[in-house]
């Protein structure tokens, strides 16, 4: 563990840098007084922004320390990296503009290229029903009140976690969706968000409530930007970092399915956080592909009595990527449910840290929960750290449990697949790729689905072609 | 240095004893340099064990205390006596040990076991060995059962070859206390090729209002050979808080089989910070049975690194953990070589408030091929004003690793003791029966005494929390 890594070629000796250490060098006060000034935002925000750097400035990058021996950030090399300060285009979030025609099977589309806006619209039926898709800096011109009494405080944002903090003082742009009470639409929210201009951060806040009873789905594409300059590999890395909140009122019911398929020099910081009112139901499906370095955190908060979490996570790592990801999941109300699983597939000298935690609060009678974090180390190098970890306070449980496990390709179900005639080729494709499936199924467009399911499979044929040249 | 204590005599508990001692030699209060020489100076130790100590002692005095479990800083190293001895001699046969101490031990039982079929009898009497047979037989085999400060004086090369090679003094701040003031302890080498018959058996006790007990402990098993070593523990109540700090180092070299057994019932004000670690070369076989009742705070996560091929490790921990009680136990696992295996099975009870915490670790590091490993942990939790924590750390780095890890947290179904009542037993009885019967898996790999004694253990501690 000691081994210094010679992939930073620095002029000057650096100094020696710990595992938890983060440096970047744009985020100081003077940065939040910008961002406020540059957007004439009230002052009431401007304090948000100072407020959440002083929390941000105090903390550690992880404050967790069950955790704090595995975090390894190394990889991410930010000191050049400059956020983005100028008003992104607001325009675009103009209610004209919310006339575009949205594609089939959608109902609402949000698409941005950096910290810009290129297209932004919602179906007929979703306006009818009068739902909000808007920019924070439409928000705010448009109900300023309101849009402080949502953020005030930080919201969701977790006070205690460094990252989060990092969004709230630093974030220059923002969306957020609300869908009145009672509204059920089966067509899918689309929020595409493309990023990794060299040297660029972009800091990001995607804001979701839910009224009592409504009922919809929400499809995040995180890709590569499909600007120039992003374009040629050449150049350093650049820093995506998002937080979304999630607020669900009583009966209300979120498919949230996230497809991260970033360039090889992002490095993506996370943070998702859901408080579920009672009787309220969330469903994550998340598939991590893309991205250097990747430190995700989902809590989710099961505040209301018969609430429920489903959360089915999926990472495919190659090359030397290194996928950090937490969840937790505090049980409040009673007769709550979650049902979390983690699975990996690795390969070349990728890792993944998967750390869990599921709370069970004294409140939380019949409680149901389970964790499940597995994983598949299909190379050498490859490096799988479980952590599923359990807080009990109330042992009237419907279920407390957890199970990890990781393995190899099961000879068994190779030998099945290969006497029914398929080659061991094939066969070894077919029982990665039915490992990761369970998220592929979760994905609510046709067109996402079949596009997750050719990005997995591009990534095993690409494995394969590197070990047959290795 | 002389000093005669008080007169205390709290009996609430069967195990919960006091005697009135007059201390021969004793340090001060508080921990100094000074305090580390002035006990290898009464022991009248070589110089490098005078060197080791005070290396450690400079490391614990530079470490941090450890934050990620609570509750360590309510303890104040200024307040304990780091070393006392109770008698001036090391005894030769029962008759000789002092009537009073050895009242003490009567009412442990140490004498049945003897003689029964218990092969050795180490008996700890705050920080010196006091009490010590070996069976003929046993010196005839060659192999050495003695206190640690005796094997030190008479076979110095092995502990100097082996002492803090498996746990160094740096290995974290409680093992660096231990290795600057330590006293006493069990030291066991049996030769290339030897099988002891029966289990050695070794009690300790703490008796003496802030008394530190910092035992050490070295189990050295040569090539082909066998042994099976067996502590329990049992200590008075007082009301301020006793430190117990302790380190065992088992070396299992290869083709050797070992197996360590403790039952820790100390008393609920003491703070139960142990160190416990075996290497396990190829082919041996290394297992731990490691039981936690008593006790204000135990953090223990009994160790096994599977340094050689075909090394096997099974540790079973199991903690109950009552009314101020943590029980921060669990264990580890650290595969280093290929085709090595192991299973950790871990059973907690938590009740009346108690806190119990499995924490524990699963490593197969690289060249570490084809290891196969299981950890299983079961919590149940009788009422809900205790907790259950677990927290298993898993970080595989090789690619044909079998690994499965499950664990589970629940109360006592109300079916079962219904079902128990309706067939004449109490709610108390049908509760206790049922505890039972979890902790088996422990309990079956006991010898019989001992299962007989744990399990009356589990029923006073369900009496006290239901009567």
């Amino acid at each position: 563990m000691t081994l210094a890594r010679p992939t930073r070629a620095t002029t000057a000796r650096a100094p020696r840098r710990a595992p938890a250490d983060l440096p970047f060098v744009f985020a100081d006060r003077g940065l939040a007084q910008a961002l406020a000034a540059e957007r004439d935002e009230p002052a009431w925000l401007r304090q948000e922004r100072l407020a959440a750097f002083a929390a941000f400035d105090s903390l550690p990058v992880e404050s967790n320390q069950l955790y704090t021996p595995y975090i390894d950030l190394r990889a991410a090399d930010l000191f050049a990296v400059r956020p983005y300060i100028r008003t992104a285009s607001a325009s675009a979030s103009s209610p004209d503009a919310l006339a575009v025609a949205v594609p089939a099977g959608t109902s609402g589309l949000i698409e941005l290229d950096e910290d810009g806006v290129s297209l932004i619209g919602l179906s007929e039926a979703a306006r009818a029903r009068g739902v909000v898709l808007e920019t924070f800096g439409s928000a705010l011109a448009r109900d300023t009140a309101a849009f402080r009494a949502e953020l005030e405080g930080g919201a969701l944002l977790l006070a205690s976690d460094k990252l989060a903090m990092l969004t709230r003082a630093f974030w220059s742009q923002g969306v957020r969706l609300v869908i009145p009470d009672g509204v059920a639409l089966d067509e899918p929210f689309v929020l595409r968000w493309a990023a990794g201009a060299s040297d660029r951060a972009l800091l990001t806040r995607t804001f979701v409530r839910l009224g009592k009873g409504a009922k919809v789905a929400l499809v995040e594409d995180l890709g590569p930007s499909r600007r120039p300059a992003a374009a040629s590999a050449i150049g350093g890395q650049s820093l995506f970092a998002g937080t979304l909140e999630i607020h669900l009122a009583a009966d209300a019911e979120l498919r949230v399915a996230s497809i991260q398929d970033f360039g090889p020099t992002q490095i993506v910081l996370q943070h998702r956080q859901a408080a579920i009112g009672a009787g309220a139901n969330l469903h994550w499906a998340l598939a991590q592909l893309g991205g250097r370095l990747v430190r995700s955190r989902v809590d989710n908060r099961l505040d209301g009595d018969r609430s429920s979490v489903e959360q089915v996570e999926i990472v495919f790592g190659a090359n030397d990527q290194l996928f950090d990801l937490t969840s937790y999941t505090r049980h409040v109300g009673r007769d709550t449910t979650g049902n979390l699983l983690s699975k990996g597939v690795l390969i070349d000298a990728a890792r993944t840290y998967m750390k869990g935690m599921i709370t069970i609060d004294k409140t939380a009678v019949g409680t149901d929960s389970f964790l499940g974090e597995f994983g598949m180390n299909l190379s050498k190098k490859t490096r799988s750290v479980a952590i599923p970890s359990l807080e009990i306070d109330q042992p009237d449980c419907r279920r407390a449990a957890h199970s990890s496990s990781v393995g190899p390709i099961d000879e068994t179900q190779l030998f099945y697949l290969e006497s029914r005639g398929i080659p061991p080729d094939e066969a070894r494709k077919f029982i990665v790729l039915g490992f990761l499936e369970p998220v592929v199924a979760r994905v609510p467009l046709d067109d996402e689905r079949e596009r997750l399911r050719g990005l997995l499979e591009a990534k095993w044929n690409a494995g394969l072609e590197g070990a047959a040249a290795a | 240095m002389t000093a005669t204590r008080e007169i205390v005599t709290d009996r609430r508990e069967e195990f919960a004893f006091h005697d009135d001692i007059v201390y021969l030699a004793e340090t001060k209060r508080g921990l100094t340099r000074e305090t580390v020489e002035e006990i290898s100076g009464f022991k009248k130790e070589p110089d490098w064990m005078l060197q080791f100590r005070l290396r450690a002692y400079e490391h614990f005095v530079q470490r941090a205390m450890p934050t990620w479990t609570d509750g360590l800083d309510r303890i104040d190293f200024d307040k304990i006596v780091y070393y006392r001895k109770p008698s001036d001699r090391e005894e030769k046969s029962w008759d000789d040990v002092p009537d009073q101490i050895k009242a003490t031990f009567e009412r442990l039982g140490i004498p049945e076991a003897e003689r029964k079929f218990l092969a050795g009898v180490g008996a700890q009497y705050d920080s010196e060995v006091v009490y010590h047979s070996v069976k003929e037989e046993l010196t005839k085999i060659g192999v050495v059962f003695m206190g640690t400060d005796q094997a030190l004086i008479e076979y110095p090369d092995i502990v100097k070859k082996y002492i803090g090679t498996i746990v160094p003094p740096e290995d974290n701040k409680f093992a660096a206390l231990n290795s600057a003031v330590w006293s006493g302890g069990s030291f066991v080498y049996v030769p290339k090729g030897v099988e002891v018959p029966l289990p050695l058996q070794a009690y300790f006790r703490i008796n003496g209002e802030n008394t530190g007990q910092f035992e050490r402990t070295l189990i050295v098993v040569e090539e082909g050979a066998k042994v099976h070593y067996i502590e329990g523990c049992t200590a008075p109540i007082y009301a301020t808080d006793s430190l117990h700090a302790a380190v065992v180092e088992v070396v299992a070299l290869p083709g050797s089989k070992v197996r360590y057994t403790t039952i820790q019932n100390w008393s609920n004000d003491v703070y139960n910070l142990v160190t416990k670690r075996a290497h396990a070369y190829a082919n041996s076989t290394v297992e731990w049975i490691d039981a936690n009742t008593g006790s204000r705070k135990t953090v223990k996560y009994p160790s096994i690194y599977l340094r050689g091929e075909n090394a096997t490790a099974d540790i079973i921990s199991v903690a109950v953990a009552g009314k101020g009680q943590h029980q921060d136990t669990g264990a580890k696992a650290i595969h280093l070589a290929p085709n090595t295996k192991s299973r950790i099975v871990s059973k907690s009870v938590s009740k009346d408030g108690g806190r119990a915490t499995y924490r524990g670790q699963l490593k197969v590091s690289p060249g570490a091929t084809n290891v196969v490993a299981s950890v299983r942990c079961d919590a149940l939790m009788l009422d809900d004003i205790s907790r259950s924590d677990t927290y298993p750390y898993i970080d595989i780095q090789e690619d044909d690793t079998t690994m499965t890890h499950e664990a589970t947290v629940g109360k006592i179904s109300a079916e079962q003791v219904f079902y128990l009542m309706s067939r004449g037993l109490t709610e108390n009885e049908a509760q206790n029966l049922i505890v039972q019967g979890f902790l088996e898996v422990f309990t079956k790999e006991l010898p019989m005494e001992y299962a007989i004694e744990f399990n009356r253990l589990v029923k006073l501690e369900m009496e006290g929390s239901l009567g």
